[in-house]
């Protein structure tokens, strides 16, 4: 390492978790291959590397939930035992997990004191006043008697830290924070994080595949390929550029394209540098928009408005960019597009017919098809095969009497698998068998292949990499250019101005500003999308 | 008129107390996403054992308190087949009430009992109260541990770490594993509640209410206080209205003809039966069953 005044000041910070020679493997995958790691008091370290790196199992073995071949593991130079998961915890070694881990029908007091052990009886007024307290320090608000199903992910996130920090742990382990946050929450994120480090001489460990924020709030960032620490870096010395050398390796040609976006410094540079992409000339006579939603409003239970009076439209062959905060109806537009809910009032049109929604399939039928943003969810069956996955839109074609016909199901599939590149070991395999990225390009697959007139894509390439995510993009917009209309809804502004044609602007279930991609000003977007938090105060 | 009336209160209540001890612990046991169908089978057993023990010890209290030992057993086979080797609950749950039926008809053949009964308590004042007096406050003594055990079930399920991490393991498992919560073992003390709970169903049946061991004399009344469970929506004072409606529709069936009404008998035994599906139908809306409920927890592959 260089003796550089950064590195000079880290090397005096006394090690608080330290990793011998960890090694970890699932059946024939090596996820960790002998890795050797040492974070110091006080330090945020990033943990850098493509999807299947072997990052978060590096974590895991660190908060005791993955137990490894091999290796061994101190905290404040005494040995720490593998695979115990409470153990961990109470030595201070503490973890917000990439996939949550709240009990969602329970408020969320119930869920912050989950985690005590001890007392008999549970006090609640105790542990509402004490989330209310360190969210005050932290600038995390909560409110302690919300369900946590009413939460949007936000917030969730901003609980399972609470539940962290209460702890006061000594190293905080967080993965892939971001990737549900939008850029706004993120900052504050970072900001806390911060403060944990500066203030409190917290260690925190970040994991991510974001180079961007990998800059902006390490001290220090270890990159990790194939299972493997390729090298440890000060941030102050790197750059985006060196960064992505380092994580993709021979890939590194990949995607010019999306790399670029991510190496770029802010969203306003990329707003200058990128040409807006071409809009394929509607043909004469499709001056009917495809997909159009008039007036269209969504009451809560409680009564407040989710969707408050939406109208958009959105023409054969165009992008439409939703940008905004999320929680602000994004998942309300995407459930009413999924004829999940219907509307109080208003109208969706396809293609100039009107369409009954929130129940049956009327609007599939009428060729809307939509990538949900948690794909775990609703989007597919992890439980079936990659082929039954990919012919469930068209089921309609390919039942007689009743049965599915298993020779027009293989046919689709192995035509999809192709098509897609998907990669798995066979047509029969279970879709869970599939990384994130390859389950992502399952449901794309399918929903294209049915050759919707209008393509709904929430968050498409949330939680991907790299690789995975230039290649989502490439086919949305392929499927554009031959004249599908694609309403694209993401947290993520990149993705956002990297695929529309026009940009609208989503806020408290209203639709505040829709323009053409080329006049997108991202202070002012950033502005427009924020408006919620200024009101608020 | 009155006195019809009074006389339908108090057989109302005294079949309901019986499902209730056994629904108590069921809810204890379905919250903590265990569906414990053992519970008949552990009341029939803890009734025979509590006719026997009465006898052989010539004390109603002993006796009581080897039917609730008994239905602690028979509940400790069902926790330890399906939360510690993961046999298939049900299975395990119908092969044990099967089996509860058959050993206790074949000791009931092979022994001679007396017939012992708890006296009648009356709590003065109170039980002069008109109409509901007679039927809440002079009852025989094993009646009046209701009055403890659905305070403490409150307060277990509302104020108790212990009956909060009993939600936790029942709503998402992987959660309350991830928060250090050890999934089955809360699931196998939720059980044993369940157990001690239709121990004592079953002693107040046979030798508080009735004063003797008839075979199969629980007739399925333990998936009745199932069914009281889940027509109270999975809380505590739905299941206690859930029992009063079964144990009401109950005594109107014993109760009508005696009174000069004339219905069909066949309508009236699936009196009580069809109203539960006609409130499940209209209540199952509104509440729902802890999502974990009745799946077995293996900790994932992280």
């Amino acid at each position: 390492m260089s003796g550089g005044p950064a590195s000079t000041t880290a090397a005096r910070r006394e090690v608080v978790l330290g990793l011998r020679s960890v090694s970890k493997r699932f059946g024939r995958v090596v996820a960790c291959d002998d890795v050797s790691l040492d974070i110091g008091a006080g330090e945020i370290r990033g943990l850098l590397g493509q999807n299947g790196a072997g990052k978060s199992t590096l974590m895991k073995i660190v908060a005791g939930f993955v137990r490894p071949e091999s290796g061994e593991l101190t905290i404040h130079g005494k040995t720490l035992g593998f695979g115990d998961p409470v153990v961990a915890a109470e030595r201070g070694i503490a973890m917000v997990h990439q996939h949550f881990s709240l009990v969602g029908p329970m408020p969320v007091w119930k869920n912050v004191t989950l985690s005590d052990r001890g007392h008999t009886r549970v006090d609640r007024s105790g542990v509402s006043r004490q989330i209310t307290e360190v969210g005050r320090r932290y600038g995390l608000d909560v409110d302690p008697d919300a369900i946590v199903d009413d939460l949007s992910v936000g917030e969730r996130q901003r609980v399972e830290l609470l539940k962290c920090l209460r702890r006061q742990p000594d190293v905080l382990i967080l993965d892939e924070p971001t990737s549900v946050l939008t850029r706004e929450e993120s900052t504050a994120l970072f900001r806390v994080l911060r403060r944990l480090a500066r203030e409190r001489g917290q260690s925190v460990v970040l994991i991510s595949h974001e180079l961007d924020e990998m800059l902006e709030v390490t001290d220090r960032v270890t990159v990790l390929r194939d299972g493997r620490v390729v090298s440890t870096v000060e941030s102050a010395e790197a750059s985006a550029d060196s960064l992505a050398h380092e994580m993709l390796g021979q890939d590194f040609a990949v995607s010019a394209e999306v790399l670029g976006l991510s190496v770029e410094g802010s969203h306003a540079s990329r707003a200058r540098t990128h040409a807006p992409p071409r809009r394929r000339a509607a043909p004469a006579g499709h001056d009917v928009p495809v997909l159009e939603l008039a007036d269209i409003k969504v009451t809560s239970a409680e009564g407040h408005a989710l969707l408050d009076g939406v109208n958009l439209e959105i023409a054969a062959g165009e992008i439409l960019g939703v940008a905004g905060v999320a929680g602000n109806g994004q998942e309300e537009l995407t459930g009413l597009l999924s004829n999940l809910i219907g509307p109080d009032s208003g109208e969706v049109r396809v293609e100039g017919r009107p369409i009954r929604t929130g129940r049956g399939r009327q609007l599939g039928r009428a060729g809307v098809g939509v990538i949900p943003a948690d794909r775990h969810d609703s989007g597919c069956v992890l439980e079936m095969t990659v082929a039954e996955n990919l012919a469930l839109g068209s089921l309609d074609g390919m039942v007689r009497w009743g049965v599915v016909r298993q020779q027009q199901l293989h046919e689709l599939g192995r035509r999809l698998v192709a098509d897609f590149r998907i990669i798995t070991s066979s047509l029969g395999a279970p879709l869970r068998s599939l990384s994130g990225g390859n389950q992502q390009r399952v449901v794309l697959a399918r929903e294209l292949a049915r050759k919707p007139c209008v393509l709904v894509a929430a968050e498409p390439t949330q939680g991907l990499d790299i690789g995975a995510r230039g290649y989502i993009w490439d086919r949305l917009r392929e499927a554009a250019a031959t004249g599908t209309g694609i309403l694209l809804i993401s947290s993520d502004l990149a993705e956002i101005m990297a695929l529309s044609h026009r940009v609208a602007v989503i806020n408290r279930g209203r639709i505040i500003g829709t323009m053409p991609r080329a006049d997108v000003d991202t202070a002012e977007l950033g502005r427009m999308m924020g408006a919620r938090t200024h009101d608020r105060g | 008129m009155i006195e019809d009336i009074t006389l339908i209160v108090d057989s109302s209540v005294r079949i309901a107390a019986t499902l209730l001890f056994a629904a108590l612990g069921e809810l204890v046991a379905e919250r903590a996403g265990t569906l414990n169908i053992s519970v008949e089978g552990a009341m029939l057993s803890g009734a025979f054992a509590a006719a026997y023990g009465s006898h052989a010890t010539g004390s109603a209290y002993y006796g009581f308190g080897i039917g609730v030992a008994v239905g602690i057993g028979v509940s400790a086979i069902q926790a330890n087949l399906s939360h510690r080797i993961r046999v298939n609950q049900f299975v395990t749950g119908l092969v044990l009430n099967l089996l509860a039926i058959g050993v206790t008809s074949f000791l009931l053949a092979e022994v001679k009992m007396a017939p012992v009964q708890f006296g009648l308590v009356r709590i003065p004042g109170l039980a002069s109260i008109p109409i509901v007096g007679d039927a809440l406050f002079e009852q025989r003594a094993p009646f009046f541990l209701l009055y403890a055990f659905v305070p403490l079930v409150w307060w277990v399920l509302k104020r108790s770490r212990w009956g909060l991490e009993l939600d936790a393991v029942g709503e998402n498992p992987a959660a309350a594993d991830a928060n250090g919560i050890p999934v089955d073992l809360r699931r196998r003390q939720a059980i044993y509640f369940g157990g001690l709970l239709a121990g004592v169903s079953g002693a107040y049946l046979s030798v508080g209410l009735i004063g003797a061991f008839t075979p199969n004399m629980t007739a399925l009344r333990g998936f009745i206080a199932i069914a009281a469970v889940i027509f109270g929506g999975w809380t505590l004072w739905g299941t206690v209205g859930g029992t009063l409606l079964f144990g009401g529709a109950e005594a109107l069936r014993v109760s009508l003809p005696a009174l000069g009404v004339t219905i069909t008998p066949q309508v009236l035994i699936a009196l009580p039966y069809l109203a539960a599906i006609a409130a499940i139908a209209l209540l199952s809306q509104r509440r729902r069953q802890p999502a974990a409920l009745g799946q077995t927890f293996r900790r994932g592959i992280t």
